[in-house]
C-alpha cells in the first residue's frame, strides 16, 4: 500500500503553481530589470536550503472588484524560517508579482501569525519590504491589516531582534512598520519609503520635490535619518543583516553572541598613544581609536551618514560584544545637538533591551550652542541621552578621552549617571564649563579692574585649567576609576568588561519610564 | 520662488525659496522672471533708485561654494585663490567649542574667490570660498 500518486501529482502541482508566484512573464520582467524576486532573496538571505515555508497555499478571499476572478499566490508574500549563523530567524518577503505585493487580509494574517510565532519562539525577525501598499479592494480590511502588524512590531520590540529591508516601494502607511522595527537597511536603487510622495505633496502644499529628495536611501541615511544602513544592492542588504545579527542575540532573554577569548591581555597598544594629538584644539579621529580599540578593527557603525558628531556601532572587545557610543570630535567639535541626541539615545537603548555592554568615548565640549537648537528643543532632545543611560542595566563602562564639559559630561554617561567603571586618559579635561567662560563669570570684577584685563584673564584661565582640565582633580574625588594611558585601553576596557559581565542590578517595578520624546 | 544650490558637507542640495513680503511693496515682482543669486550690476546712469542688493543670509550660498558646518571663527584659510584642489583635501579651519575643525574640498577645481579672513567670526552656513 502507498499513497495514491494523484494525490502527490496535485500537491506537485499546487506547489509549483504557488511558488511560480506571479508567473514566469512577470519573473522575466523582473529579471530583466535586474531585480530579484521574493524566492530568490529567501534563498540569497538564509543558509542553503535551509527555510521552511509557512503558507504557501495561502489566497486572498476578496468578492470586490473582479478580485474573486484572480489568483494570488500566497496572497503576495512568502513567510516562513530559516537559518543564519546556525541559528533560526523568522522572514517575510513580499512578492511584487503578486499583484505588487500589496496587502490584503490573508496576507496580513500570514505575516502577523510569523511575528507571534517569532516572538513565542524567541527569534529574529526580518521583513523584506517591496510592496505597492494596501490591496484597494479590500477596503479597511488590508486597513486593518496594517493596524494589526504595526501592534505585533510593538509586541515584538524589546522581546525579538526586528530588522526591515527596503527592496522596493515602502510608501505611506506602510513605511510605519519598518520604523517600528530596530534596524532599516534600504538599497541605493529601486527602493523609496515616503509617507507623501511628491504628487502629493505638491496638490496638498505647492511644494516641488523629487523622489530623490523625499524617499531615496541617500535622503534617509544622511537627512531625516530613518534608516540605519545603505546597501549597493539586495544582496549587500542581505549581507548587512547577517552581520547585524553577529552582534545580537535572539531574544531578550539570551546574552548577545560573545565569543570570550580565552585570557584577557593587558597589552600596551602604543598606536591608540600616538592618535592622540599634542594640541587639545587638533581634532581626534574617534574611528580610529576604535579600529584600535576593538578586535580585528571590525567595527560595524550604525547610522553612518547620519548626526556625524557622534560614533555608534557595534565591535567585540576581546571576544565580548558591545555597543559603542562615541564623540567625533572631528565633526561639529564633537558636540551633541538635536540629531546626535536622539541617534546615541535610541542606539543606548537598543543595547540595553538586548543586553549588550555599552562602552562610551567621550571627547565633547558641550551641547551644540544655537537659537535652532534652544527652539528646536536641545532641551528635550539632549535628555534622551541622559534618560538613556540612567535607564541602561547592562555594563557601562566610559572612557573620557579629553574634554568632558558640563551638562554634555554627565550625557556622555559619568560616574553619576551610572557609569560601572570610569576611565580618563591623561589628557581628560572634566570641568563644569571650559576654563575661558568660567573665568569669566567668577573673576569678572578682577578681571574689569586689571590693568591688562586679557592678560588677567588669560592667568586666571591658567590657574582654573590647571586645576580642573585634568583627570587627578576628578580622581581625587572618586569620580573615575583610574587614570591611563591610551595604550592601555583596550586592555583595562576589556577586563572591566569581564569583570562586568554578571552584573545584577534592579530597579523599582513600574510600566516603563517617560523619556522625553 | 527663488531656485537656489546649497551645498551642506559637501552635498549639494537644490531648493526653492520663496521671498515673503520683503521688496513686496515698492521694488518689482521678483517672481516674474527668473532671477539669478549674483547681485545685478546697477546701471550707471540710475544709480539711487535700484534696490541695495540685500545681503546674502547665512546658508545662502552658490553652486562651489564651501560653507561653514557650524558657528565659528576662522583660524585660518588653507589654499590660496588660484590653487587647485582635488576632492577632499583641507581647504579652512574654524575654530568653535574649543576645537578646530577642518573644512574639506566637496570637490576637485580650481579656488576661484576666498570669501572670508582669518580672525572672522562666521555662521553655520556662511560661504568660505569658492572651488570652480
Amino acid at each position: 500500500m502507498a499513497i495514491s500518486p494523484a494525490l502527490l501529482d496535485e500537491l506537485h502541482k499546487r506547489r509549483a503553481a504557488a511558488t511560480a508566484g506571479g508567473g514566469p512573464e512577470k519573473a522575466a520582467e523582473r529579471k530583466k530589470k535586474g531585480l530579484l524576486t521574493a524566492r530568490e532573496r529567501i534563498e540569497i538571505l538564509f543558509q542553503p536550503g535551509s527555510f521552511l515555508e509557512s503558507g504557501m497555499h495561502a489566497e486572498h478571499d476578496c468578492h470586490h472588484f473582479g478580485l474573486e476572478k484572480k489568483s494570488f499566490p500566497g496572497d503576495g508574500v512568502v513567510t516562513g524560517v530559516g537559518y543564519i549563523d546556525g541559528r533560526p530567524v523568522a522572514c517575510f518577503a513580499h512578492d511584487f508579482t503578486v499583484g505588487g505585493g500589496a496587502l490584503g487580509r490573508i496576507h496580513s494574517k500570514k505575516v502577523c501569525d510569523l511575528m507571534d510565532y517569532a516572538m513565542e519562539s524567541g527569534m529574529p525577525l526580518i521583513g523584506i519590504n517591496d510592496s505597492g501598499g494596501a490591496r484597494i479592494q479590500e477596503g479597511d480590511d488590508a486597513l486593518s491589516g496594517y493596524g494589526q502588524i504595526f501592534f505585533r512590531n510593538v509586541l515584538l520590540s524589546g522581546v525579538v531582534p526586528q530588522i526591515s529591508i527596503i527592496a522596493g516601494p515602502c510608501a505611506g502607511g506602510a513605511a510605519y512598520s519598518p520604523a517600528l522595527t530596530d534596524f532599516i537597511i534600504m538599497t541605493k536603487k529601486n527602493a523609496q519609503m515616503f509617507i507623501c510622495g511628491p504628487e502629493v505633496i505638491k496638490a496638498a502644499t505647492g511644494q516641488t520635490t523629487t523622489m530623490d529628495d523625499i524617499g531615496s536611501a541617500a535622503a534617509h541615511a544622511s537627512i531625516s535619518g530613518n534608516i540605519h544602513f545603505v546597501a549597493d544592492d539586495d544582496r549587500h542588504a542581505f549581507a548587512i543583516a547577517r552581520k547585524l545579527l553577529s552582534f545580537l542575540p535572539s531574544n531578550n532573554i539570551m546574552d548577545p553572541p560573545h565569543k570570550p577569548t580565552p585570557a584577557v591581555t593587558m597589552e600596551h597598544d602604543e598606536r591608540m598613544n600616538a592618535l592622540v594629538p599634542e594640541d587639545p584644539k587638533a581634532p581626534l579621529d574617534v574611528l580610529k581609536v576604535i579600529e584600535l580599540l576593538v578586535d580585528h578593527s571590525d567595527f560595524l557603525e550604525v547610522q553612518k551618514d547620519f548626526a556625524k558628531n557622534i560614533v555608534v556601532g557595534f565591535g567585540r572587545i576581546q571576544g565580548i560584544v558591545v555597543g559603542i557610543i562615541a564623540n567625533q570630535p572631528a565633526v561639529k567639535a564633537g558636540t551633541l545637538d538635536i540629531d546626535s541626541s536622539d541617534k546615541g539615545a535610541r542606539f543606548i537603548r537598543l543595547c540595553n533591551v538586548f543586553n549588550i555592554p555599552v562602552v562610551t568615548l567621550v571627547d565633547i565640549p558641550g551641547f551644540m550652542p544655537g537659537v535652532q537648537q534652544e527652539r528646536g528643543g536641545i532641551i528635550r532632545h539632549g535628555a534622551k541621552m541622559l534618560f538613556a543611560y540612567a535607564a541602561a542595566t547592562v555594563p557601562k563602562i566610559t572612557v573620557i578621552m579629553r574634554k568632558a564639559y558640563g551638562g554634555a559630561y554627565l550625557a556622555m554617561c559619568s560616574r553619576d549617571m551610572g557609569a560601572d567603571a570610569v576611565y580618563a586618559w591623561p589628557t581628560a579635561e572634566i570641568a563644569v564649563m571650559g576654563a575661558e567662560g568660567a573665568v569669566n563669570v567668577l573673576f569678572k570684577k578682577e578681571i574689569a579692574a586689571a590693568s591688562d584685563p586679557k592678560k588677567k584673564a588669560a592667568q586666571l584661565a591658567q590657574e582654573y585649567r590647571e586645576k580642573f582640565s585634568s583627570p587627578y582633580e576628578a580622581a581625587a574625588k572618586a569620580m573615575i576609576n583610574d587614570v591611563i594611558e591610551p595604550a592601555q585601553t583596550r586592555g583595562v576596557v576589556a577586563m572591566a568588561l569581564r569583570n562586568s559581565l554578571s552584573k545584577r542590578e534592579t530597579r523599582p517595578p513600574k510600566k516603563h519610564g517617560n523619556i522625553p520624546l | 520662488m527663488k531656485k537656489l544650490r546649497v551645498t551642506v558637507e559637501g552635498k549639494v542640495y537644490e531648493v526653492l525659496v520663496e521671498m515673503l513680503d520683503d521688496a513686496g511693496t515698492s521694488a518689482p515682482s521678483p517672481a516674474s522672471a527668473p532671477v539669478h543669486v549674483a547681485p545685478v550690476e546697477a546701471p550707471a546712469a540710475t544709480p539711487a533708485p535700484v534696490p541695495a542688493p540685500v545681503q546674502a543670509p547665512a546658508g545662502a550660498s552658490g553652486p562651489g561654494d564651501v560653507v561653514s558646518p557650524l558657528a565659528g571663527k576662522i583660524v585660518s584659510i588653507d589654499v590660496k585663490v588660484g590653487q587647485s584642489v582635488n576632492e577632499g583635501a583641507q581647504v579652512a579651519t574654524v575654530e568653535a567649542m574649543k576645537m578646530n575643525t577642518y573644512i574639506f574640498a566637496p570637490k576637485s577645481g580650481r579656488v576661484d574667490s576666498i570669501l572670508v579672513n582669518p580672525g572672522d567670526g562666521v555662521e553655520e552656513g556662511t560661504p568660505l570660498l569658492r572651488i570652480v
